[in-house]
């Protein structure tokens, strides 16, 4: 019996768990010293664990040949990968290929990625957190210099008002909702903005039930109401703040009465909660993907930092605004430079501080954007881009209107993915590389809070699997020339010299329960609040949004809007939470959450096979009928290959972020 | 019998045990107390595990089709707490289920009995923490172990001194005052089907399950295939797949799966069983991440609802 003290493979939280194992079978508890988690976890952690010993794992590098795929030796795999993709590169120029990287993957893992990408000359590197959080790393960079929670999930609870937008928390991020749910219990304010009836919203002290994508309408309205009643904190915005005057003219557009039509809050209700938000400080502000994607994500993103910055409510224990990062690594990986405008630790591409990485690197580098996720199968389809190569990551599933990503591989002429099972999309691929999941590997996560932790081998890998780092190390030294790391700790290494903020961690210091960024000289034990003297831009900057109506609005024939999400049980395209039998017991087939009143007048009985179809596509799925969404709304979670609702998301962007509009899409239901 | 041995004595006894069993032990590892081989008694932590050691029964995750012969264990420094889970479980699975009955059979606790109250635990409220059955039952006291041999293990200690075992009662009498057991007696009639507890509770609980995986009286499992395996895995009656049948679960609401989990635990099992299906461990209490406390369904007014 072993046990190993690792991190959760799932949400970003990043609960600790410790493994006790035994062959397959496995006893998993929070490690209860955990600051994070203390010793808590939810039912993935402790159910969730089994796909790792699935039958279906991947244990064999394979090539398709003819329509077939055929085992093949690691060399031949790896060899073949680097010689076409460099017949590419010469032939067509390093911008032809473009990689994407995964949030479930390890920092190492990510900074690889990039470092190759960056070596052979493109900056066509990019990853999931495009169509999560990229409106966080760019709304927030924007408004405060640093695109990450500002607080501790720790220090939650030393705030008197929670205020939730955008978030299912006690779903999406289990263990912070309940911290949430154990604050309000014991008398804390909550206010709780979503179109759907969440738990937490259930428990709130007000619940803004208000229409999708009316995000900026609603929090300039809390604004406005603020200002009406002088509830800003005038000292912290003469000290810290710049913008405030344009910002004010902009804001004068939306009082409550004006917004009611189209955020459908009544006034009344909309100014109690301002006061709330505004009066009961320290006021902790969560959100998630209900407020970043959208084609105003961005925006979204910014709004809410004015809130924070209006009400003071930045800098100060139990206060902060904290973007919910979706999968384990979000954070980390962002933080790498898997994205197409920023090298490591967030410099812009085309800035001249790319010349630190120039000289760590030893090589000139792209200074051009690179292709953002969305954008890559686009540039596929218009044969711009010849190669792609995926770590860990099912854009079949994943990416809006999924059917012209289909098309857009079928177009290249290489398309390479490493991954621990078949994927829908791994089974387009020319070449399959089989990949150790994260507790069969060494690396480090960052959580939502900014907390680097340390991830633990705890079994071997199936077959010859092998963890993402080595199959990049060796392609990186055949197409980049990278001299060859020798294990994870050798690339941590380099990261403590390419990201400031990481520099003062090490493996030995970070273990057991992990440090938060940025960890320096300063502040050797980390830092756990940002922002309590100045901002990394001097002072913030308030930046005025106006609202402008979603990409998609409801008409004639599509009369209702759907919302796409995740639910409790599964984790992203599904394909380990639904190898984890218990999981998939509990949800185990795709449906769309309707109201009793639009069931009754479609006819829809609980249960019955539907239609949803869109501007875009149409899916058959299970009517759930609830009165978790309101009439007019239906939810439909992404999970399931089965029944792919991202065929019914449009391409419509975010301009700044690049995210598409997984949030608000004008649908018809029947039977 | 009774016996009371030196350290060295109780390392011959250890040694001795581990020639026919192969021994586990409590162990600490980066501050949690977890289960582990052990080559020594020096190597056994006295301080509670962080968890009820219910795999060496029942495990996590098994293919049922075949039955493998069991090694035989020896399992020191478990608590009395979640040794009496055992003989609780017993009750409803030992010669029924062939798995839990084949390693019951082979391994033999080791159990430590504490020598303060931990925080939170009401084990005296059940009869704890010396427990009437045991195989091997300790208590330390300075240098010495006072040890309490059931007749099975009892030739392991043949040739030591021999005690009383008054030490056992005065200490547990002692401890009884330090814990004031909870008034338990005549709670599966004292409880309230239609108590707006279960409705508080629910709109707290996130699902999570832990309250049946660190339970050690929990013993419920879900059966699926995969492959050309059947496999059981631990379930949790929270869950709305539990026991679910083809109209769903009859259960639906997650207000009547927590009163189900208390209604089994103090009412179903103790008619059935005369016994209560509790400890006092306190495990699900700790673990619970909304603080769902099951002393407050046993201390409950119901009277006024
Ligand atoms: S809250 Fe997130 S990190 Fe914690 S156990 Fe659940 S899925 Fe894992
Ligand atoms: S119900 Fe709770 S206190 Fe009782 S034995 Fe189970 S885990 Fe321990
Ligand atoms: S431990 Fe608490 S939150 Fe988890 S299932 Fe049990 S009662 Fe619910």
């Amino acid at each position: 019996m072993v046990s190993v003290l690792t991190v959760c493979p799932y949400c970003g939280t990043g609960c600790q768990i410790v493994v006790n194992d035994e062959g397959t079978e496995e006893r998993v508890i929070g490690y209860s010293r955990s600051p994070v988690n203390e010793g808590k976890l939810c039912i993935k952690g402790y159910s969730g664990l089994s796909y790792n010993f699935s039958r279906d794992r991947l244990k064999y590098p394979m090539i398709n040949r003819d329509g077939e795929f055929v085992r093949v030796s690691w060399k031949e795999a790896l060899d073949e990968t680097a010689d076409r993709l460099l017949e590419i590169i010469n032939e067509y120029g390093p911008d032809s290929i473009a990689f994407q990287a995964s949030a479930k993957c390890t920092n190492e893992e990510n900074y690889l990625m990039q470092k190759i990408a960056r070596l052979v000359g493109t900056n066509n590197v990019d990853h999931c957190a495009r169509s999560c959080h990229s409106p966080t790393a760019l709304g927030l960079i924007t408004t405060l210099g640093a695109g990450a929670a500002t607080g501790s999930i720790e220090s939650l609870a030393a705030a008197r008002t929670y205020f939730v937008i955008g978030s299912n928390t006690t779903e999406q991020h289990p263990i912070i909702g309940t911290k949430l749910v154990t604050e309000r219990k014991k008398g804390k304010n909550l206010v709780v903005a979503d179109p759907r009836k969440t738990q937490l919203a259930e428990l709130a002290t007000i619940h803004l039930q208000f229409n999708p994508g009316t995000d900026i309408a609603l929090l300039n309205s809390m604004m406005y109401v603020i200002l009406e009643e002088h509830l800003e904190d005038e000292k912290f915005i003469s000290d810290r703040t710049e913008g405030f005057q344009e910002f004010r003219k902009a804001i004068d557009k939306h009082s409550p009465e004006i917004t009611e039509g189209i955020t459908g809050i009544r006034p009344e209700e909309l100014r109690r909660a301002a006061r709330l938000i505004a009066r009961d400080r320290p006021t902790s502000i969560l959100y998630a993907m209900g407020i970043t994607q959208h084609i105003h994500g961005t925006e979204n993103v910014m709004s809410v930092s004015n809130l924070a910055l209006l009400t003071g409510n930045i800098g100060v224990r139990g206060s902060g605004i904290f973007p919910l990062r979706g999968q384990n690594n979000v954070q980390g990986s962002s933080d790498m430079g898997v994205l197409s405008e920023w090298y490591p630790g967030y410099v812009p591409v085309d800035s001249p501080k790319v010349e630190r990485f120039e000289k760590l690197w030893n090589k000139r580098l792209p200074r051009n954007k690179g292709l953002a996720l969305s954008e890559m199968f686009d540039a596929a389809a218009e044969g711009r881009v010849k190669a792609i190569y995926v770590m860990g990551e099912n854009p079949l599933v994943t990416e809006a209107s999924v059917s012209d990503v289909e098309t857009a591989i079928h177009n290249l002429k290489l398309f390479v993915v490493q991954d621990i099972f078949m994927t829908l999309t791994a089974g387009e691929a020319d070449i399959v590389l089989p990949a150790s999941t994260s507790l069969e590997k060494e690396g480090t996560f960052t959580n939502t809070e900014r907390r680097i932790q340390k991830v633990n081998p705890v079994y071997p890998s199936p077959g010859e699997a092998k963890p993402d780092w080595w199959i990049l190390n060796e392609i990186g030294k055949r197409i980049s020339g990278i001299k060859g790391y020798e294990s994870p700790r050798d690339i941590f290494e380099e990261i403590r010299q390419a990201i400031p903020g990481y520099a003062g961690a090490t493996y030995d210091n970070i273990y057991p329960i992990g440090k938060q960024w940025p960890i320096n000289e300063e502040n050797p034990a980390g830092t756990e609040i940002l922002h309590t003297k100045t901002f990394p831009l001097g002072r913030a900057k308030f930046v005025p949004v106006v609202y402008a109506p979603p990409a998609e609005s409801v008409d004639e024939k599509y009369d209702m809007i759907m919302t796409t999400g995740r639910n409790y049980f599964h984790y992203h395209s599904g394909t380990m939470s639904r190898r984890a039998d218990i999981l998939e017991r509990e949800s185990p087939e795709p449906y769309v959450e309707i109201n009793a009143v639009d069931a009754k007048r479609l006819g829809i009985r609980n249960s019955q096979a539907v239609t949803v179809e869109s501007r875009h596509g149409t899916i058959r799925t299970k009517a759930r009928i609830t009165e978790k969404v309101p009439p007019g709304i239906v939810f439909v979670p992404f999970h399931y290959d089965e029944s792919r609702v991202n065929r019914l998301v449009g391409k419509q962007v975010d301009k700044l972020s690049k995210i598409p509009e997984f949030k608000v899409v004008a649908v018809r239901v029947f039977a | 019998m009774n016996y009371i041995l030196s350290k060295e004595e109780m390392e011959r006894v250890f040694a001795a045990i581990s020639v026919d069993f192969e021994s586990y032990g409590a162990v600490e590892k980066e501050g949690e107390v977890v289960f582990d081989r052990v080559h020594s008694l020096a190597e056994v932590s006295e301080n509670r595990s962080r968890y009820a050691p219910k795999e060496f029964l029942i495990r996590r995750n098994e293919n049922v089709l075949y039955l493998e012969e069991q090694q035989r264990k020896a399992v020191f420094g478990i608590k009395s707490c979640d040794l009496k889970g055992f003989y609780l479980m017993d009750k409803q699975v030992l010669n029924r289920d062939p798995f839990y009955t084949e390693r019951r059979n082979k391994t033999l606790f080791v159990n430590f009995v504490c020598n303060a109250p931990c925080e939170g635990g009401f084990c005296s409220s059940f009869g704890g923490p010396v427990l009437d059955e045991f195989d091997i039952q300790v208590l330390r006291e300075g240098n010495n172990y006072h040890v309490m041999a059931s007749d099975k293990y009892d030739k392991y200690f043949s040739g030591y001194r021999n005690d009383d075992g008054s030490y056992f009662s005065d200490f547990n009498r002692k401890f009884n005052t330090e814990m004031p057991p909870l008034e338990v007696d005549g709670l599966e009639n004292r409880i309230k089907w239609n108590s707006p507890i279960w409705k508080e509770f629910a709109s707290r609980c996130i699902s999570c399950g832990a309250c049946n995986y660190s339970c050690p009286t929990c013993y419920c499992f879900d059966l699926y295939d995969d492959g050309d395996e059947r496999k059981r895995e631990w379930d949790s009656c929270i869950l709305s797949g539990f026991t679910s049948s083809s109209a769903g679960n009859i259960r639906s609401g997650l207000d009547e799966r927590l009163r189900q989990r208390f209604y089994h635990k103090f009412v179903y099992f103790k008619k059935s069983k005369d016994e209560f299906l509790c400890t006092g461990c306190n495990r699900c209490v700790e673990d619970c991440p909304v603080g769902i406390d099951i002393k407050e369904v046993i201390t409950h007014d119901y009277s006024l609802e």
